[in-house]
């Protein structure tokens, strides 16, 4: 099913300064969405539970992805002690386009 | 060759807790690896940190230190790198954190005789390079964990620099550990706020006591020189005048309140947990500056005693108000200056204080609503 639409949130961290990007996958570059779908499949982001959050951990960021198609829309937020290994890679991109994202506004 | 511990099979978990908790060194390690073991199997890691952190790092008296590198990965703690008592790194993120953290235990032992963060001479552990381009650090419950900031990027494209840089940035992880053996304050709104505020105060006054600054010597910045050249501001947050530490087209601007009725009402960030904690920390600006000196001293005293004995998990501002004026009177006497010095703090900020634990007031709602409150010309809550 053909990803239509991601919206990422970063908030909290020492800074409290939020993060977001909210997007379309056709609009970044080749390169860049696909490595961003890879991530998503190798990590079947549909699959995950939609809360996995720190306890206990003051200072540490929450994310909040939501990965929306036209069926279905899936949200999962997390946190930097909670989060699986491996979306550590997808957390560190969706950051990157945020940050690229606020730059240009 | 595989040990066989009696202690792994057959004591029930709040035994094992007990153990962990007062038993001899070597068994609060065996206790505790097993209460880990299990928890970790059910999902639980965090539930047991209250005790972990006193069993697994028990000391040998005094300050110990251990660094660890994580490689820019995110597996914790890491690879050891540096020991108490071994020479400095050429790393200086892992000098920094050693350093960092021996100064917060000093001023905590020193001053307020406290003997690490849970008072029981607990480990104090430290890592650093934690992923790539993580432009954070947190306590984890049981340890602290530094990024590099934003390393990864082109140079004119970075915001933050390696978060150990600020002495203060260790101070308030660290305290964090401390709020979490004493108050322990819920990390959500108004206590979150609390929470937040308390590691900025002791965060702060470990710079300034390890620059033998005076309070009004101090610059009250939280995290000078952790923001590169490429945004403009001083540093994350600022004590004296909250909201004015940035303006940046990337970053924003600095949305800290200074005064109750600019109390910012929001879910995200636990609920303004690092927005809202600009008013308590102005409140102790003021005091701490109206008292004069170095600020650890008295009016660190003052905050000090009230995380340890006086707040609960659930304590709002108003409760901190009350408490630390009632706690500089029985420190300073009453009607002392460092009494007052603390009314005028919270006065400053919009807080009246009351002389015992009073009902706390809900964000913006001022003494004279409690009081058509009290005489029934306002709607009760």
């Amino acid at each position: 099913m053909k990803v239509e639409r991601i919206q990422f949130e970063r908030t909290g961290g020492f800074a409290g300064i939020r993060f977001a990007a909210d997007f379309k996958p056709e609009d970044l570059p080749d390169e860049q969405s696909k490595e961003l779908f890879d991530l998503l499949d190798d990590l079947d982001f549909n699959e995950l539970p939609e809360q996995m959050m720190d306890e206990n951990t003051p200072d540490s960021f929450t994310y909040s992805i939501t990965v929306k198609t036209k069926r279905k829309s899936h949200t999962v937020v997390t946190g930097d002690a909670s989060a699986p290994e491996k979306m550590q890679e997808l957390l560190q991109l969706l950051n990157r386009i945020a940050r690229n994202q606020m730059r240009k506004q | 060759m595989h040990k066989h511990f009696p202690v792994n099979c057959i004591v029930p978990p709040h035994m094992l807790e007990d153990i962990a908790t007062n038993g001899t060194a070597a068994q609060k390690v065996l206790a505790i690896n097993t209460l880990k073991a299990s928890a970790q199997m059910v999902g639980k890691r965090r539930a047991l940190s209250d005790f972990t952190g006193a069993a697994l790092r028990v000391a040998v008296g005094g300050k110990e230190r251990i660094i660890y590198d994580a490689k820019n990965g995110s597996s914790l703690p890491g690879t050891q790198v540096r020991k108490e008592g071994d020479p400095p790194s050429t790393d200086v993120a892992v000098n920094e954190a050693y350093d960092g953290s021996g100064a917060t235990y000093d001023l905590f032992k020193e001053f307020y005789q406290r003997n690490s963060i849970d008072n029981n001479g607990m480990r104090l552990d430290s890592t650093v390079h934690y992923q790539k381009g993580y432009d954070n650090a947190f306590w984890d419950g049981e340890q602290m964990v530094y990024g590099d900031g934003d390393e990864n990027l082109p140079i004119n494209e970075r915001l933050f620099n390696r978060f150990t840089i600020a002495i203060d940035v260790i101070g308030h992880e660290l305290t964090h550990g401390v709020t979490q053996y004493e108050a322990k304050l819920t990390y959500s709104q108004q206590p979150g706020a609390l929470n937040e505020s308390m590691s900025d105060v002791f965060g702060s006054l470990v710079k300034q006591y390890t620059l033998g600054q005076t309070a009004d010597q101090a610059d009250w910045i939280i995290g000078a020189g952790l923001l590169t050249s490429n945004v403009n501001g001083v540093g994350i947050r600022s004590m004296k005048a909250p909201g004015t530490a940035y303006d940046d087209p990337v970053l924003g601007k600095d949305p800290q309140p200074a005064h109750m009725k600019d109390y910012v009402n929001t879910v995200s960030d636990n609920g303004g947990v690092h927005i809202n904690s600009g008013i308590p920390n102005h409140a102790f600006y003021v005091a701490a500056l109206e008292i004069g000196g170095n600020a650890w001293l008295k009016a660190g005293q003052i905050w000090y005693v009230t995380l340890r004995d006086k707040l609960t998990s659930s304590s709002k501002f108003q409760d901190c108000a009350n408490l630390t004026y009632q706690t500089a009177g029985e420190l300073f006497g009453t009607g002392s200056l460092e009494q007052q010095a603390v009314k005028n703090g919270w006065a400053a900020v919009g807080l009246g204080v009351e002389g015992g634990n009073g009902e706390p007031t809900e964000p913006g709602d001022g003494c004279f609503t409690s009081l058509l409150r009290a005489i029934g010309a306002a709607p009760a809550k």
